[in-house]
């Protein structure tokens, strides 16, 4: 869309705002994850609740980014380049929405963790959120500049997430088996680092369809190393 | 170019030369054929009008000397139109002739002429026909015919004459354009390669043409347009560069947004206060370029209101910074020429010390108050009654004294700081050894590192030159240090101390603990008064929050600085950097 210009300008705009909309998404599931984890990592219930709060705004966007798709779908019938754009445009919405959903879902946690003592400091489940955080914004960068490369490495860094998980599930294994006491907070620490490796899946998702959308091709559901190397 | 030219004056002279001859030349052959027909027409009619004296039978007799003597063909014919004798044909072998238009004109007027062609001779022919008269009464006709080789030779030589003309003109006509093109060309093309030089903006001199006709009138305008021209350049050259310069070196970060919202340039600010180049960010929107939803919403606003807005925007990926924006319209002549600016102040700075002072105020009536709370209670217990149970009072006595102590520590604290701020802190430096300084210290907390069983590491390099400090205050540095270091390291941790000399004419000690670690985000916030990581922890502890505060303000009284590292759950290592001493003091 950038190169070549329709000879409606209107059908430019609509496409214009489509990006533009999911780019504001983007921002602000990115901030979202952001604060659920300060909330989270700072103890700040305070702003767990405002990451709750403002989940609904992009629950709203979501619903009128994809109408808008749709609309476009309908009515100019796009083709080609067009046509990928507009159906990552929807695949990309609905990621974002649903990390938009985790961020919240985090401060959520964050709200039960922060009425008990602090377990332990936090030193791998911050490492994951900086990984997660990365990817998200790394994926958002490919999208608005189409790179390619960008977006594989993004794929590659899954494997990290994966690694980070794990190990903080031993390590609150241990703690469990060792103080029945911690249970409670260690199955809620274990349940936020699972839904930071799902956050990097959406994160790795985006990448996915901005591969697709720049070179029409589906890399989905193939290891990130295969066309890596 | 020259070749167009040429080719113009060449046409059209050509083309004028060659109408003027062809017209002559037609008129002149049309008179000149009319004119010879009617002469030999004339002739052979005088001719005619001889022969027809003579008798009819006499002329028939002699018809083939006739002609030959009239250079003629005599053909005679009776009033029925048959013909009686022929000079050239058989008489039997010719049609009636009373039908040829001669011979009627003939009859009618008395002489009758005709021009046509001559199937027979195949030649253009003049027919000139007589009547033959005895007395009165017409018998016959006689007729002389010629060709007319002699008119065709007469315009053929004409024809010859006007071609070789028309080849004269052409060559004339090619060199007249090609001198006059040339003559006219050659300013002309020097006024072209001007006018690119112009374009190109490599001009060099004026233009010189000597000729005083409508081309050198040109060139004259083009040269008084061109010096105009400079000056204007030179004007808005001087105007842009101030501008650009302006632009550059403003602290403030400015924006330009094209009609379409794109980024048109950033300055020199937005680069050092977003981390963003400049070539990353032209062209794109500013939600591409940031993507900070607080900028966009503003932005939005002002293109609803068109109106100034101003707004506090956080941004930045790695160093965040508060930006305070306004946006603003640049209004151009045409829709295309709006543009929209933001300026970008940071007050970042400005927003920490506010910060950092409504901190303090609430911090200090906080550490104030909770001492203060414990003490009017157990006065208060005390005074109902409680002073007579011997036991309790002492207990309550003891409280209230440590409250007190813990009171009168904090305002030691507060004023060894407020000291060192104002710099009514009187320093003695002098030569010291970090060694001496250490023990000092260590013999303060020598207690309570036995008893936490806490393992302290010593790394002092014995060729280490002396510092220059104040004794007491290197004493108080390491001291909270070595405080902060203890309190903070659980039981059977290991504190090592290590003292070595540093890249830039220092001296680095550095003192790291195998503590709790603190989180990547508070370390900037350490040095603040009152501010304390672990909030309840360090309150627990008996700590005033101004350990480290004392530690920052006392080093940068020595010239010296203090970096903090911390790794959470593995330790934080704390660096001072003191500058060496003089060898001349």
């Amino acid at each position: 869309m950038e190169e070549k210009r329709h000879i409606n300008i209107h059908y430019d705009k609509e496409l214009r705002e489509v990006k533009d909309s999911l780019i504001y998404v983007g921002a602000l599931t990115e901030k979202a994850i952001e604060q659920g984890m300060n909330a989270l990592l700072n103890r700040d219930t305070e702003l767990a609740r405002l990451v709750i709060a403002n989940d609904a705004l992009i629950d709203r966007l979501d619903t009128e980014i994809e109408e808008k798709c749709i609309r476009l779908l309908a009515l100019r019938q796009p083709a080609a380049r067009d046509l990928r754009f507009i159906a990552t445009a929807i695949k990309i919405n609905g990621h974002l929405e649903r990390i938009g959903d985790m961020a919240a879902n985090i401060a959520e946690k964050a709200i039960i963790l922060n009425q008990e003592p602090l377990l332990k400091p936090y030193v791998d489940l911050p490492r994951m959120a900086e990984v997660a955080q990365g990817m998200i914004k790394e994926s958002l960068d490919a999208f608005i500049n189409e790179d390619v490369a960008l977006a594989h490495k993004v794929r590659g860094d899954d494997a990290i997430i994966d690694n980070l998980n794990e190990q903080i599930f031993r390590e609150l294994l241990t703690f469990m088996m060792e103080d029945p006491h911690t249970i409670h907070r260690s199955l809620i620490i274990s349940q936020i680092s699972k839904l930071l490796e799902r956050v990097s899946d959406h994160a790795e998702g985006i990448a996915d369809m901005v591969i697709y959308m720049v070179t029409g091709q589906s890399v989905r559901h193939k290891p990130a190393s295969a066309e890596n190397g | 170019m020259k070749f167009r030219l040429l080719h113009k004056f060449f046409f059209a002279f050509l083309t004028v030369g060659i109408v003027v001859v062809a017209v002559a030349g037609f008129l002149i052959e049309g008179e000149l054929k009319t004119d010879l027909t009617m002469r030999i027409g004339e002739e052979t009619a005088a001719e005619a009008r001889i022969i027809a004296l003579m008798p009819t039978g006499e002329i028939a007799r002699q018809a083939g000397e006739l002609a030959e003597r009239a250079r003629a063909r005599l053909t005679l014919i009776d009033i029925a139109g048959r013909v009686i004798a022929d000079s050239e044909a058989g008489s039997r072998e010719l049609d009636n002739h009373l039908d040829r238009p001669e011979i009627q004109e003939a009859l009618r007027a008395g002489i009758g002429k005709a021009v046509r062609y001559s199937l027979s001779l195949k030649k253009d022919m003049i027919y000139v026909a007589v009547p033959l008269q005895e007395g009165s009464r017409t018998t016959g006709y006689i007729r002389l015919s010629r060709p007319l080789t002699e008119i065709a030779l007469a315009t053929y030589g004409m024809g010859k004459t006007v071609f070789a003309i028309i080849l004269a003109i052409v060559g004339v006509s090619l060199t007249i354009a090609l001198l006059f093109s040339l003559k006219m060309l050659s300013p002309i093309r020097r006024l072209a390669a001007f006018a690119g030089q112009v374009r190109t903006g490599s001009i060099s001199g004026t233009l010189r043409i000597d000729s005083r006709d409508e081309i050198g009138q040109l060139s004259d305008s083009i040269n008084e347009m061109v010096s105009a021209l400079q000056e204007k350049i030179q004007t808005a050259d001087a105007e842009r560069r101030k501008l650009e310069s302006v632009f550059s070196s403003m602290r403030e970060g400015v924006i330009v947004l094209d009609a379409e919202n794109r980024i048109e340039s950033v300055n020199q600010g937005i680069e050092e206060m977003t981390g963003r180049r400049h070539r990353d960010v032209i062209g794109k929107t500013l939600l591409e370029a940031f993507r900070n939803s607080k900028l966009h919403d503003a932005l939005e606003r002002f293109r609803a209101t068109e109106e100034t807005v101003s707004e506090e925007i956080g941004l930045g990926d790695h160093r965040p910074v508060m930006m305070d924006v306004t946006i603003s319209a640049i209004h151009g002549k045409t829709e295309a020429e709006r543009k929209t600016m933001l300026v970008f102040h940071d007050v970042t700075r400005l927003k920490k010390l506010e910060r950092i002072r409504t901190d303090f105020v609430a911090n200090v009536t906080h550490e104030i108050r909770t001492p203060l709370t414990a003490i009017i209670g157990f006065v208060e217990t005390l005074q109902q009654g409680a002073i007579d149970d011997r036991g309790k009072a002492l207990e309550f006595l003891r409280t209230i004294h440590e409250n007190a102590q813990r009171l009168n520590r904090l305002i030691d604290d507060l004023l060894i700081l407020t000291g060192i701020e104002l710099g009514e802190t009187n320093f003695h430096p002098e030569r010291l050894t970090i060694e001496d300084a250490l023990e000092q210290a260590m013999a303060v907390v020598a207690e309570r590192i036995s008893e936490k069983k806490l393992k302290l590491l010593k790394e002092i390099r014995q060729d280490l030159p002396p510092i220059r400090a104040d004794r007491d205050s290197l004493i108080q540095i390491l001291l909270n240090l070595l405080d902060n270091a203890v309190k903070f390291t659980p039981e059977g941790g290991t504190i090592t101390f290590t003292a070595s000399p540093g890249a830039e004419q220092d001296l680095i000690v550095r003192i790291a603990d195998s503590g709790v670690g603190i989180p990547k985000g508070e370390i900037p916030r350490l040095g603040e008064r009152f501010y304390r990581a672990d909030k309840t922890r360090s309150r627990e502890l008996g700590g005033t929050g101004l350990g480290l505060s004392i530690v920052k303000h006392l080093m940068k009284a020595h010239r010296g600085r203090m970096v903090i590292e911390s790794a959470l759950g593995r330790g934080t290592t704390v660096s001072l950097h003191f500058p060496l001493a003089q060898e001349t003091t």
